[in-house]
């Protein structure tokens, strides 16, 4: 298609023209209200001795569990859209403590990120680690809050005593009534844990006899005593739980994810199990109006005639 | 005045388009031997500045896209208030009935019992809620401390962390020292802004060794901070200072010795006594009135958006683009009608 010089002159004065009128829409029409799905979490971060073992790849690199379960929540808090609501809790022995309720997590990002950087294998007030407890004392505290928040618990699911698998702990409440999602951080080998002192500092391993092998009951009855001793000898070391994460999940009517990649689907994982609310928010569509009039005025400027389109007389 | 900031700073590669204008010669109309033309040097520079606009629109376009804005910043001014510092007790006897009535009186009516941990947590967001301008800290400590919501102006963050100090039950084991001395050690890194303070919320006292005690006034002295320690009484009628009618088993309770090395503090301190919800309330309300001093106050100010200036320019630009080739489309098409 060859256009003659007037025609040119005209189409260009119109386009130029177009893009000028979406310039002014970009400038002064009014943001559009937007309905965006929020939820509100709590994060509960797993400070327990097996958390200190180096075994969980993020980007390629191996750190240790709780460093990784510190920068995957960071990056999760990132990723959520504003307005979502997020706390953070840590557990140790046999229960969560919330260190902050949920809050605004754009707003309060520096605060919130502060906090995280503080939580620590110190903070741990005892030295034992049991996972279905402390999953059920998180739930009965989200179901104080309002709104309820759901549970994001990450931990490797290293029980400590270990449980007797007919003998769970007995959880009270109603499951999926609090909602959440078990994250299972760790590789798939057994390997040493680090041991801490009274004061929280990494002193050495545990060693093969100094953690209990056999859950407390099994322990205490003596008609037992053969089939315990057959028991492999094996809880001073630890791996990622998958298993026991999973009965766990199904226990309280949660999701499980196993060392999630990428905090955008964490994130949808959360969603899925979350009850979300909807806030609105203002949505300026000044991107739009000005990306259109941008290749408007590229469209002027295209080079027709290298690829056979202009013409020259 | 901070730099700009961009949402979306890959739009910059773009930029190269810019130049596009002095390459392409789509408006331009090819003659046969362009010495035939007079030469006229104000169409020079039309042409120059119109070619100079048209980089400029979609520069300004391609940067409008990028998401230009000056990041949050703090602003600060002079404000009524003070520092805080909140050393909340978690322990588990925190967790008992607050004011409970002897076991030997007769109910009267009905009552709602609140364990201590609820009723310190409701009295302190009271409290912060109405203290627009202070600056607030909290330490979370069991055996051991540490300083979970470092000193922030957001009050949203300070009252997440008290809410989040009622919930559940409390820990076996804290160490009011150890707290203590973190709170000093928050204000040390700090520079000076106004009133500094530590709040101590406890229903317990602690013995201190000898060299604890020595640190532990150093730390004060020299930083001159205002100890306050609402004592939630759990034992009835003992106070904490001595009096005629003591028991004998109140002589060597902890919380009378932390009382009595607290009053050895020069600076100032004071203690409150809270036996019932009243008691409690004034205390906090007492406090409340003593700390208005001139206090230096960090306010944000949220991110602005700069777009609009960028959109302002390319708008200007193209006004000037679009008439010229109205106007020249006007003239063309009028010689074009007189050679046809």
């Amino acid at each position: 298609m060859i256009l003659s010089y007037p025609r040119r002159i005209l189409l260009t004065a119109i386009v130029m023209s177009l893009a000028l009128l979406l310039i002014v829409a970009a400038l002064w029409l009014p943001p559009v209200p937007r309905d965006v799905k929020i939820m509100d979490s709590i994060f509960v971060l797993d400070i327990t001795d097996s958390m200190n073992v180096e075994d969980a790849e993020l980007d390629g690199e191996t750190m240790r569990r709780l460093a990784w379960a510190k920068e995957f929540t960071r990056q999760t808090l990132l990723e959520m859209p504003c307005g979502s609501h997020a706390g953070l809790a840590v557990f140790s022995e046999a229960r969560s403590l919330i260190l902050i309720n949920p809050i605004e997590i754009c707003k309060n990002y520096n605060d919130l990120i502060k906090m995280l950087d503080q939580i620590d294998p110190t903070m741990a007030w005892a030295r034992s680690s049991e996972v279905s407890k402390a999953t059920y004392t998180a739930i009965r505290q989200a179901d104080d809050i309002d709104p309820k928040p759901s549970i994001v618990f990450l931990t490797d699911g290293h029980e400590s005593p270990p449980i007797h698998e007919s003998l769970f702990p007995k959880f009270q409440g109603t499951p999926g009534d609090v909602k959440g999602v078990i994250v299972g951080i760790g590789g798939k080998d057994l390997l040493p844990i680090p041991k801490t002192n009274e004061q929280g500092e990494i002193e050495g391993f545990w060693e093969v006899n100094e953690v209990m092998h056999v859950d407390v009951y099994a322990s205490t009855r003596g008609d037992m005593a053969e089939r315990n001793a057959q028991k492999p000898r094996t809880e001073h070391l630890s791996s990622q739980k998958k298993s026991h994460l999973e009965t766990l999940a199904n226990r309280v009517g949660f999701d499980f994810v196993s060392s999630p990649k990428d905090p955008k689907k964490l994130i949808n994982r959360i969603r899925d199990a979350s009850d979300t609310r909807e806030v609105t928010i203002d949505y300026d569509l000044y991107a739009w109006f000005s990306g259109l009039a941008l290749l408007l005025v590229l469209l002027v400027f295209l080079p027709y005639r290298w690829i056979g389109l202009g013409d020259d007389n | 005045m901070s730099a700009l900031s961009w949402t979306a700073p890959s739009f910059f590669y773009l930029l190269p388009l810019a130049l596009l204008p002095w390459l392409i010669h789509n408006q331009s109309k090819t003659i046969v031997w362009s010495k035939l033309l007079p030469v006229d040097p104000l169409s020079y520079w039309i042409n120059l500045l119109l070619k100079s606009l048209a980089s400029l629109i979609i520069i300004s376009l391609l940067l409008a896209l990028a998401g230009p804005y000056i990041p949050e910043q703090t602003v600060e001014r002079y404000g009524e208030g003070a520092e805080f510092v909140v050393l909340l007790d978690r322990s588990r006897s925190m967790d008992e009935i607050f004011a409970r009535p002897p076991l030997n009186t007769l109910r009267t009516e009905r009552q709602r019992f609140k364990s201590k941990r609820v009723v310190s947590t409701d009295y302190l967001l009271e409290f912060v809620e109405g203290r627009p301008d202070d600056r607030f800290g909290y330490v979370y400590f069991s055996t051991q401390s540490v300083e979970i919501l470092p000193l922030t102006y957001n009050k949203d963050a300070i009252l997440a962390t008290i809410r989040a100090g009622g919930l559940g039950k409390g820990i076996s084991k804290t160490d009011i020292v150890e707290a203590l001395q973190l709170a000093a050690k928050m204000y040390e890194k700090e520079a000076y802004r106004g009133s500094r303070n530590v709040l101590l919320i406890s229903d317990g006292g602690q013995i201190l060794s000898d060299t604890e005690k020595r640190r532990l006034k150093k730390m004060y002295e020299q930083m001159n901070l205002n100890l306050y320690w609402i004592y939630l009484r759990s034992v009835r009628g003992m106070t904490l200072d001595e009096t005629a009618e003591d028991s004998v088993l109140w002589e060597d309770l902890p919380e009378r010795k932390l009382h009595a090395f607290f009053k050895t503090l020069d600076v100032p301190y004071q203690a409150y006594e809270a036996g019932s919800l009243e008691e409690y309330a004034a205390a906090i309300a007492d406090i409340d009135q003593q700390q208005y001093q001139p206090l230096l106050v960090a306010e944000r100010v949220p991110k602005q958006s700069k777009t609009d200036v960028f959109l302002w320019a390319a708008l200007a630009g193209l006004l000037v683009w679009a008439a010229s080739f109205w106007l020249s489309y006007v003239g063309v098409w009028q010689a074009y009608r007189k050679t046809t």
